[in-house]
């Protein structure tokens, strides 16, 4: 699936009437298969963006376009993975992976068997079939966000996108995470088999490790800086991460967004 | 706990009046025999029974319209100056006009305990609702699930642990309520044998029927942290109440 | 805004016309209605004997809510902050604490007579659960590192419990005294119509034997809903009071 945002602007009216510009004037295309990664300083509208997409918020004026027709509210086509998880806290690891098949439309004309099939290989892949019958409550965070990965794709929706699922983590439980993303994306298989992916973070590594184009936001209002391409190869691993092209971009991208994060961090 | 026994053991020797004051001995012996030949838990079962018929009460209209309250800031405009102007008014005020309304018998009682138990859990459930996590709910909607299902899937059991603790303080203020209804205009249960045995000057059956009240309430609770612990395992702490 | 208003004052005043309207419709001589009811407040309020009544329960109140603070709330630290207080005194204390207070009423008779002391007793026996209980989570729950920065600076038992547990513990006390008052008053008003019922008129006074009086002797419903009126009130006064002390004794705490 592609997603086409053209002259996208959202502003947020505030109780008082008061109008406030959240992201002004952004144009970008998703293209089939592709991993996009936005990076930005808090406050610059990359989670609107993204929740827009979702189906979530309204723009204001612009248009956004899934496969060419225009977004009008939450779908299937389209997954989220919240910031915190958004797991069901009453329900089991199992139980959690199977809800939108259970509840949504996803699972139409699946029998509870099938259901649970499909549960078991999604658990397999993200490694969690020990964890099944356990509670969100009882798991570390880094388990945590394996259950929503399984849960988002349980459902097989076209599109995934990412709203900081790996912010919460330590260092090294996110480069871990950063790894099986990318073999769960399939980076060692055909490009056709890729699904197209928007992740959002404020770690300009994880971004430049992950994604086939960086998109670059500046804040108040939020607008697109640059987009820097990454054409660093496929499958990435570790020695990716010592690549000096990989240093390279991961400074260039720093030099864009370096004065407002330090405004940001001091005001 | 022994030197409680011993203090009051220690009183009821130098009161020697066992009017006022009976030992524990006469205290225990007057609990034994009551239990023996039953009375003890036949007015027991009735307090609690009403307990029980209040509470299905209480919760049958104040779940759903704490849910509607709750989800409709519009519907809540509405309702809520009733209920913000009846609650502080205690169950216990309405028993003289309930007296007038519905005699001595089994329905003031219930009537005053289900009115006492109705605001807690009002409030609980509209309190539960609003503090759903608009994640969770989010998160259904790109799942694709229906108002209805999302209401069912993802508000009622989001609001299930605040309601059954609801519940409990429902239960806790229903159950002073009871005894005070009791002692005022029912023909039985443990308020009315309390006030029965007061006058009657048995003190010793008097205290063991007053023993009786704190036993049937903390059974109560009991049974509800165990409802709990079995319908919410989710929830924090139910591992501990198990 | 207005709209708002509005909408919030709908529910309320078609209630009361409704009521008005099928009272007078539907109604015999006895059946209450708001017309009626707020003629007998007028004339309850001028004669005095609303005041006067409201007063003699209030006073109840305090002195009973009085020595349930005074109680509860150094025996909660205690309880809170020693190990072998809390042993020994929570059995007991969980032993008591399911016992409706009203079911102590009979007992209180017994012993203090139908007067102010049976009620007095009723109201500070209510009111000690919830102040106690909130004064153990509180003193349990100071931050320790408050204690051991006390400690380096030489400050220890009594002292260190007036100037460092019972502040740092204040905001978990506000919450137990401001239960506490609500209880101690749905307890004056049961221990008052219970005495009043049991105890034969003229014995106990205050406001929840005048409504038992219009019950029992005169039948005078709109009389009995002026007082539940009154009761509900002064329930939102005292909650008011409370919490307006509290911030004032209190700024640091939220309530």
């Amino acid at each position: 699936m592609t997603i086409d945002l053209q002259s996208v602007r959202k502003e947020f009216v505030a109780r008082d009437g008061a109008r406030t510009p959240a992201v002004e004037d952004v144009s970008l295309t998703l293209g089939e298969g592709e991993f996009v990664v936005i990076v930005g300083p808090s406050g610059c509208g990359k989670t609107t963006v993204l929740n827009m997409i979702a189906g979530l918020e309204r723009p204001t004026a612009g248009a956004i376009l899934a496969d060419g027709r225009p977004v009008t509210g939450p779908g299937v086509d389209r997954g989220v993975m919240f910031q915190d998880y958004a797991l069901f806290p009453w329900r089991t690891v199992a139980e959690n992976v199977a809800f939108p098949l259970r509840f949504g439309p996803a699972g139409a004309g699946l029998s509870g068997a099938a259901i649970g099939d499909r549960v078991d290989a999604t658990l397999t892949l993200v490694g969690l079939a020990a964890a099944r019958d356990k509670y969100p409550h009882q798991l570390s965070g880094g388990m945590r966000q394996r259950v929503a990965l399984a849960r988002l794709l349980s459902y097989e929706p076209k599109v995934l996108l990412m709203d900081e699922p790996l912010a919460a983590l330590d260092a090294q439980t996110r480069t871990i995470l950063q790894d099986e993303l990318l073999r769960i994306w399939g980076q060692d298989g055909p490009a056709a088999s890729r699904r197209t992916v928007l992740f959002i973070t404020h770690a300009i590594d994880e971004a430049v490790f992950l994604a086939d184009r960086v998109v670059v936001m500046s804040s108040h209002p939020g607008r697109v800086r640059e987009i820097v391409p990454v054409d660093l190869p496929r499958p990435r691993n570790d020695a990716t991460r010592a690549d000096p092209d990989f240093q390279r971009i991961a400074q260039h991208i720093w030099s864009l967004i370096k004065n407002e994060a330090y405004r940001a961090a001091t005001s | 706990m022994a030197a409680f026994a011993l203090i009051w053991w220690a009183a009821s020797v130098l009161t020697d009046n066992p009017l006022l004051l009976p030992s524990p001995q006469a205290v225990s012996a007057a609990f034994a025999g009551l239990a023996l030949d039953g009375e003890l838990f036949t007015q027991s079962a009735l307090s609690v029974v009403r307990l029980l018929a209040a509470l299905l009460i209480a919760f049958a209209i104040a779940a759903p319209l704490g849910l509607a309250m709750g989800m409709s800031k519009r519907f809540e405009e509405f309702v809520d100056p009733v209920v913000e102007l009846l609650r502080p008014i205690s169950g216990i005020a309405w028993i003289p006009l309930g007296l007038f309304i519905f005699g001595v018998g089994q329905s003031l009682p219930i009537f005053i305990m289900a009115y006492t138990a109705t605001f807690p859990v009002l409030i609980g459930t509209v309190s539960g609702v609003k503090s759903v996590d608009r994640k969770l709910v989010r998160a259904a909607e790109t799942m694709g699930l229906s108002q209805s299902a999302i209401v069912a899937r993802v508000v009622v059991p989001s609001i299930l642990p605040a309601l059954l603790v609801s519940l409990r303080l429902g239960v806790a203020s229903a159950w002073t309520a009871v005894i005070a209804a009791e002692l005022v205009g029912a023909p039985n249960g443990l308020g009315y044998a309390i006030s029965w045995y007061r006058e009657m000057l048995v003190t010793p059956k008097m205290i063991a029927f007053i023993a009786m009240v704190g036993v049937c309430g903390y059974f109560c609770d009991l049974a509800l942290r165990l409802l709990a612990a079995r319908l919410t395992p989710w929830a924090p702490g139910a591992e501990a109440r198990r | 805004m207005n709209a708002r208003l509005l909408r919030m004052a709908t529910l309320p005043v078609a209630l009361i016309a409704l009521w008005e309207a099928l009272g007078r419709a539907l109604g015999g001589p006895r059946t209450p209605l708001p017309s009626k009811v707020a003629g007998e407040a007028a004339l309850l309020i001028m004669s005095g004997d609303l005041p006067a009544a409201l007063a003699q329960s209030l006073g109840r109140v305090f002195s009973g809510f009085a020595i349930a603070a005074a109680i509860a709330i150094p025996l909660g630290i205690a309880m809170g902050r020693l190990r072998a207080v809390e042993r020994n005194l929570d059995p007991v204390i969980e032993s008591f604490r399911p016992v409706a207070a009203i079911a102590m009423l009979p007992l209180a008779i017994l012993w203090l007579g139908a007067g102010s002391g049976a009620a007095v007793m009723l109201v500070a026996y209510a009111a000690f659960f919830p102040i106690l209980i909130h004064a153990v989570a509180g003193a349990k729950g100071v931050d320790a590192n408050l204690a051991r920065a006390a400690a380096t600076m030489g400050v220890s038992g009594a002292t260190l419990a007036r100037s460092v547990i019972m502040p740092a513990a204040m905001p978990q006390i506000a919450v137990g005294l401001r239960i506490g008052l609500a209880v101690a008053w749905t307890a004056i008003v049961a221990a008052e119509l219970a005495v009043g019922a049991k105890a034969g008129g003229g014995a106990s006074g205050g406001v929840g034997q005048m409504m038992f009086a219009y019950y029992a002797y005169s039948i005078e419903l709109n009389r009995i809903i002026v007082c539940m009126i009154a009761v509900g009130l002064v329930s939102l006064a005292l909650d008011r009071l409370m919490r307006f002390a509290l911030a004032r004794a209190m700024p640091w705490i939220e309530t």
